[in-house]
């Protein structure tokens, strides 16, 4: 045997063969949710005809109405990108309430047990308070809202939210390190530098655990406030679709608030995670326990199967 | 020339059995250009020393003066953990501890980084880097103000063998490039032999039980007889005074 033979049968393994790779593939976590995505869809084209209904429409139905949509086609008052722009603007006013409101509170918790047993059993209730509480009690409060600055929606988000960002300011107090303000104070740097490049870095991920609760449980409260106690948004508009009969809408806005909500937690969240904390090495697992918003979406669609009277 | 005069310090903690002392009736002063070590087994108030002298704690009896030719001293501390800043740049920490934070003080951070082998390495992030390279960072910084006196807080404790005896040469060719007052808290008594002019010995209790002179030519080798029978001897004081846990 000549010895090019010898290197080249030791050096380089055989290739592997496509059933090989078949193998290799079918083995990946990404085969499995594709194939249950895939049988999914397939369950829905082939298994919905045999059912004895006609209120279940077929996935062609769904996404030719999204496609209506999207494209601004729509039958409806308002198209989803208005919607969505009414409800993004309440839920941002909201939220920017609550922010206000809840980070003074916060910061005073945790510099002072007083301040902390005052606040902490209303704070507590509003943690474990569903937001379809809220949305049905602003609705009595404020009635029916006929503009953008309807008043039920917008507080319904700073209920909803402010309990979440007051824990959060109050757990990232607490969090400050120790040891890092006494060394500060050991080479007497001044209480302003001290605020900015110790204190306020140190509550960061406070902040933003606030921001990604808070606006998940915010933009749950605020769809079932539009559904109640508004005349447009996200919200009002899968009710116009349940009151048209038009199963098709319901489950099309459905899909619509699956994808935004996919869109804040993967594009938004992590870029602007990983621009605030680009020092951490980990990032990756800094992201992770954020499943926050798609997952209160999901409990969100949920809801409004269980209370709202929305049968998809 | 730095001074530190230390008269009558106690210092006592409350705790849920009741008060403990950390520190009795402690006086010394140190003066000019001296590395001086305080060994001792761990609770002898050591540390507590060190936070006292730095203002991080206050004690509840006797006084601290620390003076640079009658004037107030700065003092520069370097910590048992690196206790960096872990958002901002390792230049950025250092500048963080500027009074005046302008491009002299940054040339100054940059020397210093450079004299802990660490050039390059100032736009890094402190969890870039190993643990040896942070606790030169807190080296780096602890100079960089140009501190009259220098305050370390067993600053090699946590480090492997290897890289702790090159940081011990680093910091005696830094020592004696700027001339400091160095207080050197340490349980390693080979450690403070290798590096000290002065060695306080300190028992359980806070209580200042020996201070001797290491009249011994620098560098030292650890492996050299006059430094091992140096070290012999401080171990042989800690065991009359009981210190050694049997």
């Amino acid at each position: 045997m000549a010895w090019e033979d010898i290197v080249t049968s030791t050096a380089l393994p055989a290739p592997p063969t496509f059933l090989a790779r078949v193998r290799t593939f079918v083995a990946t976590p990404r085969f499995a949710r594709i194939l249950s995505l895939v049988l999914f869809f397939a369950a829905w084209q082939f298994v919905v005809p045999l059912l004895p209904t006609r209120l279940i429409p077929l996935p062609a139905k769904v996404l030719g109405f999204m496609w209506d949509e999207v494209l601004g086609n729509t039958l409806g008052r308002t198209t989803v990108w208005e919607a969505f722009g009414i409800s993004l603007a309440r839920l941002g006013i909201g939220f920017g309430l609550a922010f206000v409101i809840g980070v003074p509170i916060g910061l005073l918790m945790g510099v002072s047990r007083a301040v902390e047993n005052f606040f902490h059993d209303f704070v507590v209730v509003g943690l474990a308070m569903p937001s379809l509480v809220w949305a049905l009690l602003t609705g009595v409060w404020f009635g029916l809202g006929t503009g953008l600055i309807a008043g039920a929606p917008i507080i319904t988000v700073v209920l909803a939210a402010l309990p979440f960002v007051i824990i959060n300011t109050f757990e990232g107090v607490r969090d400050v390190p120790r040891e890092l303000s006494d060394m500060a104070s050991a080479y007497n740097v001044s209480r302003t530098k001290v605020m900015r490049h110790v204190t306020i870095p140190s509550l960061m991920p406070f902040f933003f655990a606030s921001l990604r609760y808070g606006l998940a449980n915010g933009w749950k409260g605020l769809v079932l406030a539009e559904v109640f106690a508004a005349t447009s948004g996200a919200g009002w508009n899968i009710k116009y679709w349940y009151d048209a009969h038009r199963a098709q809408g319901v489950i099309g806005y459905a899909l619509f608030f699956i994808l935004f909500a996919l869109f804040v937690e993967r594009i938004v969240f992590q870029r602007f995670s990983k621009r605030v904390f680009k020092w951490r090495p980990e990032i990756e697992t800094v992201a992770e326990p954020g499943a926050g918003l798609a997952q209160l979406e999901a409990e969100q669609l949920v809801t409004i199967g269980a209370d709202g009277g929305i049968a998809i | 020339m730095a001074e530190i005069k230390i008269e009558r310090l106690s210092k006592e903690f409350g705790t849920g059995e009741g008060m403990v002392k950390a520190l009795q009736d402690v006086s010394f002063g140190v003066s000019g250009y001296v590395f001086t070590s305080i060994v001792g087994p761990s609770g002898c108030g050591k540390s507590t020393l060190l936070n006292i002298l730095s203002g991080i704690e206050t004690p509840t009896s006797g006084s601290v003066t620390i003076t640079q030719n009658g004037g107030q001293a700065t003092v520069g501390y370097v910590f048992q953990s690196s206790r960096l800043l872990p958002w901002r740049s390792v230049i950025d920490n250092l500048m963080f501890v500027q009074p005046e934070p302008n491009d002299e003080a940054r040339d100054r951070c940059m020397k210093f980084l450079e004299m802990v082998h660490l050039k390059g390495k100032e736009d890094k992030y402190p969890g870039e880097l190993s643990g040896g390279m942070q606790q030169r960072v807190g080296i780096a910084r602890a100079f960089s103000i140009e501190p009259d006196v220098l305050f370390m807080d067993e600053p090699f404790s946590h480090l492997d063998a290897i890289t702790a005896r090159s940081l011990r040469l680093e910091l005696h060719e830094l020592w004696k490039a700027t001339g400091k007052t160095v207080l050197f808290v340490t349980h390693d008594v080979g450690e403070a032999v290798e590096l000290s002019n002065r060695i306080l010995v300190f028992a359980a209790g806070g209580v200042l039980e020996d201070d001797m002179d290491v009249d011994l030519p620098f560098p030292r080798d650890a492996a050299d007889d006059q430094v091992a029978l140096a070290k012999a001897h401080v171990l042989k004081k800690f065991e009359e005074l009981n210190l050694i846990a049997t």
